[in-house]
């Protein structure tokens, strides 16, 4: 009876997940291996040449290695600025309803749906937009710089774009985690002279651990993903600047309608995946 | 020493209030510009050189929202969907976090691994699969079929860190509870989840932006006007040829009014010494 | 700590009633839903067996509110029995939408489609042959402006049509001494160089890869408009000195610096609100947008006008058009009731209707939209409309979003100077070929 325990308390969760999405995933695999899939009705089993074609496509690695510039900038920085301000709102010199002011402010990037940010920053980085108007007023540039439409910054701007929409994702995530860490620990340390960069450093950072490797991981899965922003911005330009894993697999299926091609890559992307998967799995056994 | 420590504090309160105005202005001036472009007529959005108030000012795109009844049920959907998601993935997530953070069962790990990496296959590809297991479901255009799929979105997220959560919690916890005879779900609900507020908070505000924001299924597994949500309502103003500028960042800022509200209701439980308190004994 | 537990149990508590309630709440309505649009009959009194045609399209967020709906309501009355329900969705991911439909088999009986996807439904034996079912009913087809047909069955009817003529914001253009809008290139290119400067370019062209149609509107209209042709025998022929003519007077007016900043993620929508800021002196741009620019810049002193053809060139020109075209899907149960539908939209009375709220122009050769008699700018637009031809050779392709992509792609790479004139060219032709 005890054993069986927590397998229900996990069955929910399970039945849900093997339901909604074993049976399409599986099915993605299943187009995977065939041709001209949902645009016939009769569709033939071509084994693994769908990823044979994948691979040795070049789009595929300029789109690969853009994801990854894409991921591990937007990633570093969510955590980076998630870590900064949720320190900063944490801090106990602040009375209670200034923070809460600043709280509000933070999390405001993340009330909106992303074809509002989309929309919301190519106004703002418009040639003749508001950044750009102050750009050029203060003299830093000349003329108005094309943020979005060259490719030697497109690459750049959709990333900060990024970053300003997922940080609140750490922040709050984070601020959740110092609620965790006993007072006693830094009063110990500052009776023991410890500066404020060492406790955050040997308290605080430590503390979080877990829910920090716990969300890099996912921030990863997820940034990787990350397709609407990036098509309702720059479409995958110009020509590649910005071309990534999702928008190249978009393009494959409902513009090129070859959802075989396109479900291909799909798995693709999947597996790559699965590798973070398992780091984060050996993490937990190593905690374990 | 006194006076030293108060003088290091005041200069350390100067640098916090200095990176919380930087942050705050990265954060914030691109809403303040999405608000003031909801108040400007059309052609003032992209004038050269900008600027914040115009001489157009008008609330006209609210009250254009706020009278038009299709627009009002897109909220409506849009909470009912939004709150009962947040709800119902808080009750499966700790469930299972706490099998994951607690117990050790055969089929653990797998079943981890899947959680996490069902979500790594673009949404997108899913899409047409995904449709046409819902049209079979007879989940097609109703709120059942939403809610259920984001879940199935917001679920791993919530497991994930409602576990990393669990784990920071001292077990001595459970056991001194199962000493008392307490059963496990007694020990859930009584000693863990009073303790765990601030994280469902965290959890239950990030799956409520996610199911709240969500666009693309929303469309696909809806079918009718009377059940869309706001963010189709957002992008119906965007049309084949031109856009209604104004009244998409009205109905944004409309719609993320009550999100701040609710955030800023339930923001009371970050406030320090609550778990600590919880740990330490 | 007791205090806190307290709070924090309180907020537990909400939590779950909530889940409960709404669950409860939100569950039941839905259901009933489902039953009411199988049987509700619209009134609630009768029973009779009744038809509801599912209606899929965008058109009637785009139209001004309710007027659809009227004449759906209209459509209901002259013919009893008949029911539709009008399935709305942004413009935007109508395609994908479609595809998930067509893919699911629950495709909306009647569906508003693009030129540019309906080879591609067609193939996927989605769409229903119309020219069956306009036989069926002895449709007199020579009313019809245009059908869209793949290998001889039609499978879109254009309902209405935006062309899209040269927009010239005439108070810039005689700032630069220009005093009246440019009728062929060399004038176009002098015209664009002279009102380029301090914050004005003389042309906005939208080239973004998301929504690729500016080289359809704004790059291969060119060639259209001079007699040209981008297809040879039905297969691509981009390499002709039609399309690289064109393509490198475009270039020249990119290199004189008269294109209006990032063009590269332009898309429609901005390059109008460019023109109606007095940014970009010229636009060629929809029909429909001369209502938008009114109400928005009332001030702005424009015009319309054919689009500019090659120096000398005396035949008809090419206009470029984006149609809003009908189909019915192969899976629907109500196929006659759908002809009926798409018949009484293309009668001459519906169709000079819907033309007028739309501003577009009549997919019925014989209805005559009121709105071109009364408005100066309108009626200039129809008379270009009649003097030339509708072009747009994109319509019906396999693909064809894509076909404009790659060729957007190395268009863009041209215009950086990252690639010559030849071998965009080639490589845009090579990609064609491989989609055909």
């Amino acid at each position: 009876m005890q054993a069986l325990t927590p397998y229900g308390f996990v069955a929910p969760v399970t039945v849900l997940i093997l339901i909604l999405t074993f049976i399409p995933i599986a099915i993605v695999i299943g187009y995977s291996t065939l041709d001209n899939v949902i645009m016939t009705p009769e569709s033939k089993f071509v084994g693994l040449s769908n990823y044979f074609t994948i691979l040795t496509d070049g789009t595929f690695y300029v789109a690969a290695r853009n994801s990854f510039v894409f991921t591990v900038g937007s990633v570093g920085a969510h955590f980076v600025l998630g870590i900064t301000f949720a320190s900063l709102l944490n801090s106990r010199l602040l009375p209670g309803f200034v923070k809460t002011i600043f709280r509000a402010i933070f999390i405001l990037p993340w009330l909106f749906t992303v074809a509002i940010i989309a929309i919301l920053w190519r106004m703002l980085l418009n040639p003749n937009g508001v950044i750009n108007y102050f750009l050029v007023s203060s003299g830093v540039v000349d003329v108005g710089v094309e943020w979005l439409s060259s490719r030697g910054t497109a690459l750049l701007a959709v990333t900060f774009i990024n970053i300003w929409a997922g940080y609140p994702f750490f922040m709050v995530t984070l601020l959740a985690g110092l609620q965790g860490i006993s007072r006693d620990l830094y009063e110990a340390a500052s009776i023991d002279g410890a500066k404020p960069w060492q406790q955050f450093r040997h308290i605080t950072l430590p503390q979080l651990r877990p829910i920090i490797i716990s969300m890099v991981i996912l921030d990863m899965i997820w940034t990787s993903q990350q397709f609407a922003l990036i098509w309702l911005t720059t479409g995958g330009g110009p020509f590649d600047a910005t071309e990534m894993l999702p928008t190249y697999t978009y393009k494959l299926a409902f513009s090129n309608y070859e959802f075989g091609l396109a479900s291909a890559s799909a798995v693709i992307i999947l597996l790559l995946s699965m590798v973070l998967a398992f780091f984060y799995i050996r993490h937990q056994k190593a905690r374990d | 020493m006194a006076k030293t420590r108060r003088a290091i504090d005041r200069a350390s309160r100067v640098w916090v209030i200095v990176g919380l105005a930087l942050g705050a202005t990265f954060a914030g001036f691109p809403v303040v510009w999405m608000i003031s472009s909801s108040f400007k007529k059309n052609s003032e959005i992209f004038a050269y050189p900008p600027s914040l108030l115009t001489d157009g000012f008008s609330a006209d795109a609210y009250l254009s929202i706020l009278t038009d009844p299709e627009k009002l049920r897109f909220f409506a959907n849009s909470y009912l969907v939004a709150l009962s998601v947040t709800a119902l993935t808080l009750v499966v997530a700790v469930l299972a976090a706490y099998a994951f953070s607690r117990y050790e069962f055969a089929g653990r790990k797998s079943l981890n691994l899947i959680i996490l990496s069902v979500q790594a296959v673009p949404p997108i590809t899913l899409l047409i699969p995904f449709f046409s297991l819902i049209v079979t479901l007879r989940l097609y255009n109703t709120y059942q079929g939403l809610i259920l799929t984001y879940m199935v979105f917001t679920l791993p997220y919530a497991i994930i860190m409602m576990t990393a959560y669990f784990n920071t919690l001292s077990k001595e916890l459970d056991e001194a509870a199962k000493i008392d005879g307490a059963n496990p779900l007694k020990i859930l609900t009584r000693v863990i989840l009073p303790i765990s507020v601030p994280a469902m908070v965290s959890v239950g505000t990030y799956t409520f932006m996610i199911a709240w924001n969500e666009y693309l299924f929303a469309l696909t597994l809806t079918r009718t006007t009377d059940m869309r949500t706001v963010p189709i309502g957002i992008q119906l103003l965007m049309g084949q040829m031109s856009y209604e500028w104004n009244e998409m960042m009205a109905m944004s800022v409309l719609g993320a009014i009550p999100i701040l509200l609710l955030f800023l209701f339930f923001q009371r439980y970050f406030i320090g010494g609550l778990t600590a308190g919880g740990i330490k004994n | 700590m007791k205090k806190h537990s307290l709070k924090a149990r309180r907020g537990l508590g909400l939590l779950a009633t909530a889940a409960l309630v709404l669950t409860a709440a939100g569950c039941a309505p839905a259901a009933e839903d489902i039953t009411e649009t199988a049987t509700d009959t619209g009134d609630g009194t009768t029973t009779q067996a009744e038809v509801v045609l599912e209606f899929a399209q965008w058109w009637e967020p785009e139209l001004p509110d309710g007027s659809f709906r009227a004449l759906m309501d209209e459509f209901e009355s002259q013919n009893p029995g008949i029911k539709v329900e009008l399935l709305s969705g942004p413009y935007s991911t109508t395609k994908e939408q479609l595809f998930a439909g067509a893919a699911s088999g629950t495709m909306a009986d009647v569906v508003g489609l693009d030129g540019a996807w309906v080879n591609d439904f067609a193939k996927t034996g989605s769409l229903a042959d119309m020219t069956k079912l306009m036989e069926a009913t002895s449709y007199d087809q020579g009313q019809l402006a245009s059908q869209i047909q793949i290998q001889g069955s039609t499978y879109m009817i254009p309902i209405v049509n935006f062309v899209y003529p040269l927009y010239t914001n005439d108070d810039l253009l005689a700032s630069a001494g220009v005093t009246s809008p440019p009728t062929n290139r060399t004038e176009f290119r002098a015209a664009a160089k002279a009102v380029s400067g301090a914050g004005v370019h003389g042309w906005a062209l939208p080239l973004s890869l998301e929504a690729p149609n500016g080289i359809q509107n704004d790059v291969m209209s060119w060639v259209w408009a001079s007699g040209g042709s981008m297809l040879k025998d039905g297969q691509p022929d981009v390499t002709n000195s039609d399309v690289s003519d064109a393509v490198e007077f475009i270039k020249n007016i990119w290199d004189d610096g008269s294109i209006a900043p990032g063009s590269f993620t332009m898309k429609e929508q901005d390059k109008l609100e460019e023109f109606t800021n007095g940014r970009a002196a010229m636009i060629v741009s929809s029909l429909s947008h001369i209502n938008v620019i009114r109400d928005s810049n009332p001030e702005l002193n424009f015009s319309v006008s054919a689009m500019p053809a090659v120096d000398g060139y005396t035949g008809k020109r090419g206009i470029p058009y984006a149609s809003w075209g009908i189909g019915v899907a192969e899976n629907s149960e109500h196929k006659a009731e759908a002809w009926k539908l798409i018949s009484f939209l293309m009668s001459e009375s519906t169709n000079a209707k819907l033309s007028s709220i739309a501003n577009a122009f009549p997919g019925n050769t014989t209805a005559s939209p009121d709105f071109v008699q009364g408005d100066e700018l309108f009626g200039e637009a129809f008379e270009i409309y009649q003097s030339g031809f509708p072009a747009n050779e994109f319509v019906g392709l396999p693909v064809a979003e894509q076909l404009m992509r790659l060729f957007d792609e190395q268009f863009q790479l041209y215009l950086d100077d990252d690639i010559s004139l030849n071998d965009m060219l080639k490589v845009a032709q090579e990609s064609w070929v491989d989609k055909f």
